[in-house]
């Protein structure tokens, strides 16, 4: 590779979107190159603001599980008393652009399979509908007579619900510890007086979800239960989170 | 709005307390407790970041617990000088979450489960979106600044870790135009969100 060549690939690298002999290569070209040194970390630091976007809560079991790790892993050894550095940038709060590459994403793959089949057709119509329900979530969210409550997951998380009878319609916001075991799935409910109707039925192995619910200020409670996989007509007692509306 | 939702509005966290930077350089000494501030941090971003790459949970949960020992483990080599701390977590991240999803999925599987991906907001976003605290959604609006091309080759590469061949194979483009766009939207975006890098 020509040395034109490998500083134009400073945005690739940045982005890990190259081989692991570019990775190599460039690796020690920077080491002398001070141009593209000073340009990598900027567009590192760039790179790494992508991240802002991608928030979402771990399960609790990873925060022991990681604290476990660390108190039996050996660490390099300090260099040298690091020179302490002036002011950092103020903390950069998080983003709620959750979406946006899924989005962003989805317009792309309209690009590259336009032509394939019919099952493309449909994850991009999903893709679709993602982003409309999350201008729906905002709208709702938004809304100044909004109401929200919590209530704990029997093993663990929680449940939310925000509802705005203005806007007629509410988002229960799923956060469960773990999913069910042995390929069950949690389903969500709304209950209006004794009659439950399903709001949802998540995918196996899934422990979180955000699903509007039109009409939801008309219910009493919303109520999660664990189900067999595709989920049940009526629910499968007992209810591991119900959340009383009124 | 009801005394509960009021309630738990008022525990909303604000902006970080600390500076990651400062806590790094304590973890580099060996301080767990300073470890589990930075943990509490960056996680959220950490996991949220490899679950986009990897979209699987189980293989996001792995991955991020390796990420994480791996922060602690070479703390010391973290470098001030040549950018943030959290820029520094995330660039370990992304490149783990990139080698393990090619090493076990093909980029037209990446293709597909993109159009399926689930909507998600985490809780306390929603929370931060309700009391209005929010930063402007000022990743999405530079990226909405970019050229269509420039904005799916960085997208592409950095959400569903397509290497730039792979792109330029997606986009219908050349190998260099694909190289030139992710570095020319970088720089856009560079200039957009203001970063810097001050050694
Ligand atoms: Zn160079």
């Amino acid at each position: 590779m020509t040395t034109t060549d490998i500083h134009a690939l400073v945005g690739a690298y940045a982005l890990d979107a190259v081989d692991d002999l570019e990775r190599a290569a460039f690796d020690r070209h920077v080491r002398e190159c001070e141009s593209c040194r000073t340009e990598l970390d900027e567009l590192r630091e760039t790179a790494g603001r992508l991240a802002d976007s991608t928030w979402s809560v771990p399960p609790p079991r990873l925060r022991s599980a990681v604290l476990g790790a660390i108190a039996q892993t050996r660490q390099v050894a300090p260099v040298s008393p690091a020179p302490m550095r002036s002011a950092q940038p103020a903390p950069r709060r998080w983003l709620v652009a959750a979406a946006a590459a899924v989005v962003l994403a989805g317009g792309a793959s309209t690009a590259v399979y336009q032509v394939q089949e019919q099952r493309v057709g449909d994850s991009i119509a999903t893709a679709a509908r993602a982003s409309a329900q999350t201008e729906r979530t905002r709208d709702i969210l938004a809304a100044p007579d909004l109401v929200v409550r919590t209530a704990p997951v029997t093993g663990g998380g929680k449940v939310t619900v925000a509802q705005s009878p203005s806007k007629d319609a509410g988002v229960i916001l799923l956060g469960a510890s773990a999913p069910p075991a042995d390929g069950k799935v949690f389903q969500l409910w709304t209950i209006r007086g004794t009659t439950p109707t399903s709001a949802g039925v998540l995918p196996a192995g899934e422990a979180s979800a955000v699903q509007i619910v039109n009409g939801l200020p008309g219910a009493d409670m919303v109520g999660v239960t664990v189900e067999p996989a595709g989920g049940s007509a009526t629910p499968t007692m007992p209810l591991v989170s119900q959340l009383p509306l009124v | 709005m009801t005394e509960r939702a009021r309630d738990h509005l008022s525990a909303v966290p604000g902006p970080p307390p600390t500076d990651p930077a400062q806590l790094l350089r304590e973890v580099a000494q060996g301080d767990e407790q300073a470890f589990g501030r930075l943990y509490d941090l960056v996680a959220p971003r950490v996991y949220g970041l490899i679950r986009r790459v990897l979209r699987d949970p189980a293989q996001t949960e792995e991955v991020t617990q390796e990420v994480l020992v791996e922060v602690w483990r070479n703390a010391a080599r973290f470098d001030g000088a040549r950018g943030s701390a959290t820029s520094w977590i995330f660039t370990i991240a992304h490149r783990r979450a990139v080698d393990r999803v090619r090493s076990e999925q093909s980029a037209a599987d990446r293709v597909m489960k993109v159009g399926v991906a689930q909507v998600e907001i985490p809780h306390d976003e929603v929370v931060d979106e309700v009391t209005g605290r929010l930063e402007r959604q000022q990743v999405r609006r530079c990226l909405d600044d970019l050229t269509d091309l420039q904005r799916q080759a960085v997208t592409l590469a950095y959400y569903q870790g397509h290497s730039y061949r792979e792109v330029a194979e997606l986009l219908s483009t050349s190998l260099p135009t694909v190289k030139t766009r992710m570095r020319d939207g970088l720089i856009r975006l560079r200039d957009c969100l203001g970063v810097e890098v001050t050694a």
